[in-house]
């Protein structure tokens, strides 16, 4: 090891411990699935549809079938004969494992080719044909309200989610889930408004793009299943497949090494089921790795439509607040009814609105689908209400910071579900944000063709809730700790993490902790690494667990009648004559919750609040459109910081993320649902050079007092106001205002000419 | 990818013959060969690598012009102290000329063959007046990079031609100025690239990316009438202001550039 061990009664909480993996991954030896190749293994590769919408009227494979080292070509037929009913999903089981009788977006999956030389099954792949009979399709949010294109005959709820059974069977409709929020009287309140405005904003369909594209091995024996999978929820994984097979869970292995990225878009189930089912089929190990081209038709991020409406009396109080989110799920459900409702709640934004009414819908389309990416949600709705919020401050003549502060959702005061604000530094944030913009300074507005301005956003994400992680922490005979917990660290510094809060309760050095990544046979359950609720509720769960464990040992001091000094060594010694035996603490976490009533109200939405904003400084190039961000201000509520240094990298990963969706990143479809760009040249990431001069990140003092060491999650926090804050920036300099991400040089050129 | 195979001829000559058969390529640094074959685009049966030909010489000719092999990688003329005092345009290009990986292997007879217009020389050697020398099994014949170009990744090099050298005259009084603009990431393919020579009163404009090759325009007034699609980098409408901005400014690059 490379790296000092820290004494043992250093604190291990709050010190920014460098990542216990760095030294694996730098030197390239840590695991990834990518990496693994077991013997006999079949590479898959998967044929998909070329249209949109359609009924598979013939398929023929024979061609591919007869090309050299083709081992077999597996249609949904075969796949029928294993799972007779082969949907899966988390919210609703519609997504067939392949294509069965119709298609529903280009690029779902029709066929795999399965050979030992991957390059063999690509040209075998090539070979297949394909007859569609075209169906109607529809490829807009708020038109799959009304369309008669209808994806689905009929919807299939999963029933792992209680509310949404009774969507069981309904047909005719492209309505996944909607979700209606009231309190007060937000019709009667806008009428009696001073000033009531109103707004439409649009957000772009995106992907996750992580480096390491979605892989899955699968291997099995006549009575077990191990899938090596490069997944967020090895639990769900094992779950699912234990459902779609009818098998025991205890027949189902689940492994998950390091992820290179994940982001939302490994989550639930994606190719885990495929390759089961094929190794199944044929008996071998089977793997499918994705290339980058096709994640784009595997998971993406929900394109919204959202319409505002706001009224605010004479001293610039908001009164009443409308909002109307669509959501475009794409083809399959994945968890857009969950974004569309968890997330739906907090439209309204982090401000205190005595009068508001939501609506939320999860359609479904006729386009690849959509997920769950860093914030849930949280950056479209984000993106609109602090546009919208700024564009009143500006017709009203108000400063917007000042704006923002006289609205604000202080602490003490109901959210827009009714449950009270605990532990979110809302107000701290926005002004400290302020603060390092130096917006009460006089400020350098450009001259010639560059013009400068800068602009302010806040937003907040309620925690999912209700979910729940199990955690195990043994103290071997020598002393030496083991933390077993199914947290995935995809790059965001998890095992760090848990390692630092066992080691502050056992009392050792972090880096002597080991971490042992998620194994469904070895490590507990655990509901996902999703939505920045793992440092909260894994953490938790670690926290008791070595607290359990501490008992177990003290008490095993005691009846050794060992001094209280004693080593954990001479206790074990004492206790079984030798060094043998180790103790095992463990300990659940699930926190409170109240479902939401009809109206959508609660007195406990969630366990915490996570609070970001974002300030940033622009110049845009007034004979081109195009805008450069100088400086970009990143600022969080994440509680009180387990490892400082991680939080900023999180901080400023996220904001970096949020830049892209922001200003170039967006998938471009044609009239026939075709996407046009997927690729990496084509669809464009941000790279260094697109960087902001400056980033600026900062977690404000503050404590979630329920959090292990007052902690709460940060992964998706400084997502939040990256946006709608550059789209205010360039309004403040060149007078335009976008309503549609992302922000490209030419909307904001056309802009431009218009005024 | 199908497979293919693989020569590495040590002579011209050999290299010519070589790739006298159908499905046969030259490979150069194969950067975008490569993706192309992994997109099933191209599909050869044969490449046939040129490093081994001895091309790759950055040198002065006898009247002060840059004589570059066209196996030379874009990395080695971007560090030639040749190239820098003589023609600091084309040292300036190759600095955002895709990444330092791919200039490390690409060469400069690949960049100018594959005829992709987004890529930055063949407008800036269009206006310095640049020749290439291009060699078959019939001979060597000698063309302006302005005329190496028919359309979109097409060329008028004939079957089985190589590109062994290019000929760039000494700039003299001359000033030069390339810019490109990316609509997307700093990284992207250009939407626009532009190529300004001034000598004197005399100005020599090339635009690329939005035309379907490198394009000599008449004069900085004469960007309506040029001929601009639509795509994923810019509407029609947009390219043309992003040229007529870039143009200008170029030509001030130029005029306040050291050479």
């Amino acid at each position: 090891m490379k790296r000092a061990a820290q004494p043992a009664e250093t604190a291990q909480v709050g010190r920014s411990v460098p990542r216990l993996e760095s030294w694996l991954k730098v030197t390239g030896r840590a695991e990834y699935v990518h990496n693994l190749r077991l013997p006999g293994m079949l590479y898959g590769k998967i044929f998909r549809s070329t249209v949109s919408h359609g009924r598979i009227k013939r398929l023929d494979v024979s061609a591919a079938q007869a090309v050299a080292g083709v081992y077999r070509v597996v249609t949904s037929k075969e796949v029928r004969e294993l799972v007779p009913e082969p949907y899966y999903g988390p919210a609703f089981h519609d997504q067939p494992i392949l294509a069965l009788d119709k298609v529903r977006h280009v690029g779902e999956p029709v066929a795999v080719v399965l050979a030992s030389d991957p390059h063999v099954a690509e040209e075998a792949a090539a070979l297949i044909v394909a007859e569609y009979e075209p169906l109607a399709a529809v490829y807009d949010e708020v038109e799959a309200m009304t369309s008669n294109a209808i994806v689905h005959d009929e919807l299939k709820p999963a029933g792992t989610f209680p509310d949404l059974k009774h969507l069981k069977g309904k047909a005719n409709t492209n309505i996944a889930l909607d979700f209606h929020l009231r309190r007060g009287d937000a019709a009667g309140a806008l009428k009696g408004a001073h000033r009531v405005f109103e707004h439409r904003f649009r957000t772009q369909q995106v992907m996750h793009t992580p480096l390491e594209p979605l892989v899955s091995v699968a291997e099995c024996t006549d009575r077990t299943l191990t899938i090596h999978t490069a997944s967020q929820s090895p639990s769900f994984v094992r779950i699912e497949i234990a459902r779609l097979l009818g098998w025991p869970e205890n027949r189902i292995r689940v492994r998950v090494p390091f992820l290179g990225g994940g982001f939302g878009a490994k989550l639930y189930i994606k190719l885990e089921a495929l390759v089961s089912v094929l190794s199944l089929l044929t008996k071998k190990p089977v793997k499918i790795s994705l290339s980058m081209e096709e994640q784009f038709f595997t998971i993406t991020k929900h394109a919204t439509t959202f319409r505002i409406r706001s009224g605010v009396d004479r001293d610039g109080k908001i009164l009443a607040r409308e909002c109307e989110v669509w959501w475009n799920g794409g083809a399959y459900a994945d968890i857009g009814p969950r974004v569309t409702q968890k997330s739906g709640f907090t439209a309204p934004g982090p401000y205190d609105i005595e009068h508001v009414a939501v609506d939320s819908y999860a359609l479904y389309t006729n386009l690849p689908p959509a997920g769950a990416l860093r914030g849930f949600g949280i950056p479209q709705l984000v993106w609109a209400y602090e546009s919208h919020t700024d564009m009143m401050a500006r017709e009203l003549g108000a400063d917007p910071v000042e704006f923002r502060r006289r609205n604000l959702l202080r602490e003490g005061r109901p959210q827009a579900t009714g449950t009270v604000m605990r532990d979110a530094a809302i107000e701290k944030v926005l002004d400290r944000t302020a603060d390092l913009l130096d917006w009460k300074k006089p400020f350098d507005r450009g001259t010639g063709s560059v013009r400068r301005g800068r602009g302010i956003a806040i937003g907040f994400k309620a925690c999912v809730s209700p979910t729940t992680s199990l955690a195990a922490v043994s103290i071997n005979a020598d002393g030496s700790c083991i933390v077993y917990c199914s947290t995935v660290d995809m790059g965001q510094g998890s095992d760090t993490a848990m390692a630092q809060i066992a080691a502050e309760v056992l009392k050792v050095a972090t880096e002597s902790i080991r971490v042992v990544h998620s194994d469904t046979d070895v490590t507990p359950y655990d509901m996902a690494t999703l939505g920045s609720r793992s440092l909260f509720h894994m953490g938790n769960a670690v926290r008791l667990a070595a607290e359990d464990a501490v008992k177990k040992l003290d008490q095993l001091r005691s009846e050794t009648q060992l001094p209280a000094d004693a080593s954990v060594k001479d206790v074990f010694r004492k206790r079984y004559g030798m060094q043998a035996g180790n103790v095992l603490g463990t300990a659940s976490f699930v926190p409170g919750y109240t479902a939401p009533d009809a109206n959508g109200l609660t007195d406990n939405a969630t366990p915490f609040w996570m609070v970001g904003a974002s300030g940033v400084e622009v110049e845009v190039d007034t004979e081109t459109g195009r805008v450069r961000v100088t400086r970009l201000i990143n600022v969080a509520d994440a509680g009180t910081p387990i490892n400082p240094r991680i939080v900023e990298t999180q901080l400023s990963g996220a904001s970096i993320m949020q830049l892209g969706f922001t200003l170039s990143e967006k998938m471009e479809f044609d009239a026939e649902g075709q996407l046009r760009n997927a690729s990496l040249a084509e669809y464009k990431i941000p790279g260094f050079l697109d960087l902001p001069g400056e980033i600026v990140n900062e977690a404000v003092v503050a404590e979630q007092r329920s959090g292990p060491f007052g902690a709460k999650g940060v992964g998706e926090t400084s997502t939040f106001g990256v946006s709608p804050a550059i789209a205010n920036a360039i309004q403040d300099a060149v007078g335009v205002r976008l309503t549609s991400l992302p922000l490209s040089a030419e909307a904001i050129y056309m802009a431009m000419q218009k005024k | 990818m199908q497979p293919f195979e693989l020569v590495e001829p040590g002579t011209l000559r050999e290299a010519l013959a070589l790739l006298d058969a159908d499905d046969a390529r030259p490979a150069g640094g194969a950067t975008a060969l490569m993706l192309m074959m992994k997109a099933g685009v191209l599909r050869p049966a044969r490449l046939v690598r040129l490093a081994k030909l001895g091309l790759d010489g950055i040198e002065l000719g006898a009247s002060g012009e840059l004589r570059i092999g066209a196996t030379a990688t874009l990395r080695a003329l971007e560090k030639s102290p040749l190239v820098r005092a003589g023609w600091p345009a084309i040292t300036r290009a190759l600095h955002t000329l895709s990444n330092v990986r791919v200039r490390n292997v690409a060469t400069l007879g690949g960049h100018l063959a594959h005829a992709d217009p987004h890529t930055d020389l063949p407008p800036l050697l269009s206006a310095l007046g640049a020749v290439a020398t291009v060699a078959g099994r019939g001979g060597e014949r000698r063309l302006p990079v302005e005329s190496l170009y028919a359309g979109y990744l097409e060329t008028t090099l004939k079957r089985g031609e190589l590109i062994t050298r290019v000929d760039v005259p000494a700039l003299g009084k001359r000033r030069a100025a390339y810019l490109k603009c990316t609509t997307r990431s700093a990284d992207d393919w250009p939407a626009v690239g532009v190529a300004v020579v001034l000598d004197g009163e005399r100005q020599t404009i090339f635009v690329s990316a939005a035309t379907d090759r490198p394009t000599r325009l008449a004069s900085a007034d004469a960007v309506d009438a040029l001929e601009i699609e639509g795509d994923l980098h810019g509407s029609a409408a947009y390219k043309k202001q992003l040229i007529r901005v870039y143009v200008k400014r170029a030509i001030h690059e130029a005029r306040s550039a050291a050479g």
